[in-house]
């Protein structure tokens, strides 16, 4: 009787963690789906609404998010940037930039340094699920409400220390960088359902250019 | 385990099915709502960011 007990508990747990699997991989990529979806729509939707004279104000909250991220070597999804690098804020499915432990140099500022985000390789929504595609040359284009920023993959770091903050840095050494220049820093983990090491991607600004009425994207990203 | 709560189960078969089922359904509802969201951050499957702690 109690071996039968212990055998069904040991039937329990084994579902159990067939389950936890599950929840992790699919159930919280559908939740994060669903509140980027949702953010992302509302940044839209104030972008469109600022300048109509709505009576909207012309500024708006960056915990709404402060733009869209276009990478079409890892996925050919828009993916929201927000601000900070918490579990909470990455749950929902976007891109967010660091405030801690190296604060990140937002491209809009337009200062020299380092535009660097964190999002999740698998579940929340997986972002980054595809960042071992990306190849130096590839394109990593920045969306605001106006500019559209066009930055080149120039170095990756396919396995790295977690505890590697360096490559946070406004001058990132390691990826070969000696001058201070516009660089953007993709940071996830790896390998892939696992936290034991980060996986880097480093990119540097090439051109700037203008968003025009009809939000044409640059031509890194038609085709 | 599984037998006893079965035999405690009130009706007869089918209705023991369906109370199982719900059971089931509800068992599924906690752990996915409550119980999963609270264990995954003690987890070390999902840390994404550089930090030097």
């Amino acid at each position: 009787m109690a071996v039968s007990v212990f055998g069904e508990l040991l039937i329990t747990a084994g579902l159990v963690l067939g389950l936890f699997v599950v929840y992790s991989l699919w159930w919280t990529n559908v939740l994060a789906d669903r509140a980027a979806d949702k953010q992302a729509d509302k940044v839209r939707d104030i972008w469109a609404h600022q300048d109509d004279g709505s009576g909207r104000p012309a500024t708006f909250d960056s915990k709404d998010g402060i733009g869209f991220l276009h990478v079409p070597a890892m996925s050919g999804d828009e993916i929201l940037v927000e601000k900070g690098t918490t579990s909470k804020i990455l749950n929902d499915g976007v891109a967010g930039y660091y405030t801690d432990p190296v604060k990140a140099t937002l491209p809009t500022s337009g200062k020299k340094g380092n535009f660097s985000l964190a999002a999740h390789r698998d579940g929340h929504g997986a972002e980054f699920h595809n960042i071992h595609k990306i190849e130096k040359g590839d394109p990593i284009v920045f969306e605001t409400k106006d500019k559209w920023y066009v930055y080149k993959v120039y170095a990756l770091l396919p396995e790295t220390s977690k505890y590697n903050v360096k490559v946070l840095s406004a001058i990132p050494k390691e990826s070969g960088k000696t001058k201070a220049g516009h660089y953007i820093t993709l940071t996830t983990c790896t390998p892939v359902y696992t936290s034991r090491y980060r996986y880097i991607v480093w990119g540097e600004l090439e051109r700037v250019e203008k968003v025009d009425k009809e939000r044409t994207p640059p031509e890194e990203l038609r085709g | 385990m599984y037998g006893w709560i079965w035999r405690h189960l009130p009706g007869n078969a089918w209705v023991k099915a369906l109370i199982s089922l719900a059971l089931v359904v509800a068992v599924v509802y906690v752990l996915f709502n409550y119980v999963f969201p609270w264990a995954e951050p003690l987890l070390p499957f999902n840390d994404v960011t550089v930090d030097n702690q």
